[in-house]
């Protein structure tokens, strides 16, 4: 007797109608790296996986109308090797970049990322450092929302039931911007995010800050732009004091949110590092350039 | 259910059940026992297959998913008379093999990469098999076989 049964759907409209089946618990199977995970814990999670992996258009990455759409079902090798993506948001390649390692890259898939919506899942700071839409199908119809207001907290998202994340996107960051990630973990491949820093900026003519966003994952609870960190920046001229003021302001962030907990001890130094690491690596000062 | 894929080059027909992976379809319903079990949850890439070219860890692949698709195992790439490949022979020869256990993963792994890049950097070669973990030859012999391996591929192809 087989725990659960498979269905692949061919268009997103069919996987919506398959999801509201009444009678069937189903469940969205996309790149399978985390739901292989959760049925070896419980097989009887659901009736019936519905398998979006193979319908292409969830797989297209293009640009439309000053925004790149990711279809969701894009897999991180897909996200960081093309063009559109490595040139308007370095933040999100270089994101992609550090999940698992090839075998897990070439399966997990962007919007499994996000609805998995682990708190330490890699594409999240970067999305949300772009300030990604998520664009949902339900049977009532299309509709479209931020990230950071999808993702609510630590494996918890505002996706309706029978609801199906169909794509990702971002307006393209104004000329002259630019963007990074860093990630900590035990080691450089196959580790889990300890923290992680996304950033994206540009400077003006004279070289003052006129944009500058700041995220961290690993953190905080819910994954959101720090405005009090991008306020001290900006207007400012970049130089490692004031990176060094933006990495105390991060960490202050952090504990605020997230309270003092047994590994702030090993966080509080790390981010204060990361945080000026990634803006020197978004506004190079005057001394480097 | 029915899988129909094409196995190592061959249209492949079998009955098994729909709920499990494709590790499980590999070793125990098609007996291919070249593709390892270790961890898994797809930490280790003993598993690793290639799936339309594209490496991934078997165990984290629902079997159905790879159904009507292609699939290489260790098995799929050696030559007709089932000698060593080039590949495989080059990690005979500088001691990339102690166990053996992670071996087929390792090798595809290897195949993977030079099939998307023929000169790889020994910094790339590391990257390519931070899937796959060794516990016995630390892992330097492993990145010779596969850069010595590159670099006579060239030769030949250079020559040809």
């Amino acid at each position: 007797m087989e725990k659960f049964a498979y269905i692949r759907a061919h268009s997103a409209g069919e996987a919506v109608t398959l999801l509201n089946e009444p009678g069937l618990k189903s469940s969205v199977l996309g790149g399978s790296t985390d739901i292989m995970l959760l049925l070896r814990h419980d097989a009887y999670y659901c009736d019936r996986l519905v398998d979006i992996s193979l319908i292409p258009e969830l797989h297209l990455i293009e640009q439309m109308d000053g925004r790149v759409i990711i279809g969701a079902a894009a897999t991180f090798s897909e996200v960081m090797q093309h063009p559109l993506i490595r040139s308007t948001a370095p933040v999100l390649e270089q994101a992609c970049r550090t999940v698992g390692a090839v075998q897990i890259r070439n399966m997990g898939t962007l919007g499994g990322n996000v609805i998995n919506a682990a708190a330490c899942a890699d594409s999240l700071p970067a999305l949300i450092c772009l300030d990604a839409h998520a664009h949902i199908l339900t049977s009532e119809g299309e509709q479209s929302l931020p990230v950071s207001r999808l993702v609510t907290s630590p494996n918890r998202t505002l996706l309706p039931p029978g609801g199906l994340l169909v794509s990702l996107s971002y307006a393209i960051p104004t000329t002259g911007s630019r963007s990074a990630f860093i990630k900590l973990g035990r080691r450089n491949a196959m580790a889990i995010s300890r923290l992680t820093v996304a950033a994206l900026g540009r400077v003006d003519a004279d070289g003052k800050i006129i944009e500058a966003r700041l995220v961290t994952g690993s953190a905080t609870p819910r994954i959101e732009r720090l405005s009090a960190v991008e306020n001290l920046l900006l207007n400012q001229f970049p130089t490692e004091n004031l990176f060094a003021l933006a990495g105390k302001t991060t960490v202050e962030e952090m504990i605020r949110l997230s309270g003092r907990r047994w590994s702030s001890e090993f966080k509080v130094p790390a981010l204060e590092a990361m945080t000026a690491r990634v803006l020197a690596q978004v506004f190079p000062t005057g001394e480097a350039a | 259910m029915k899988y129909q894929l094409t196995l190592n080059g061959k249209p492949t027909e079998v009955e098994a059940p729909g709920d499990i992976s494709l590790l499980s379809l590999l070793r125990d319903h098609l007996g291919l026992t070249g593709t390892k079990e270790g961890c898994s949850i797809g930490e280790c890439g003993a598993c690793s297959v290639l799936l339309d070219h594209k490496l991934v860890n078997s165990c984290m692949v629902l079997a159905a998913q790879a159904n009507g698709r292609e699939v290489i195992t260790i098995e799929g790439i050696c030559p007709s008379d089932g000698s060593p490949n080039d590949l495989q022979d080059a990690f005979i020869r500088y001691g990339a093999v102690q166990c053996g256990f992670c071996t087929p993963g390792m090798v595809l792994a290897g195949e993977a990469l030079l099939a998307a890049d023929p000169q790889p950097t020994r910094s790339q070669i590391r990257e390519a098999i931070a899937g796959n973990l060794c516990r016995c030859t630390g892992y330097q012999q492993i990145v010779d076989a596969i850069e010595q391996t590159a670099q006579s591929r060239r030769e030949r192809r250079g020559h040809a």
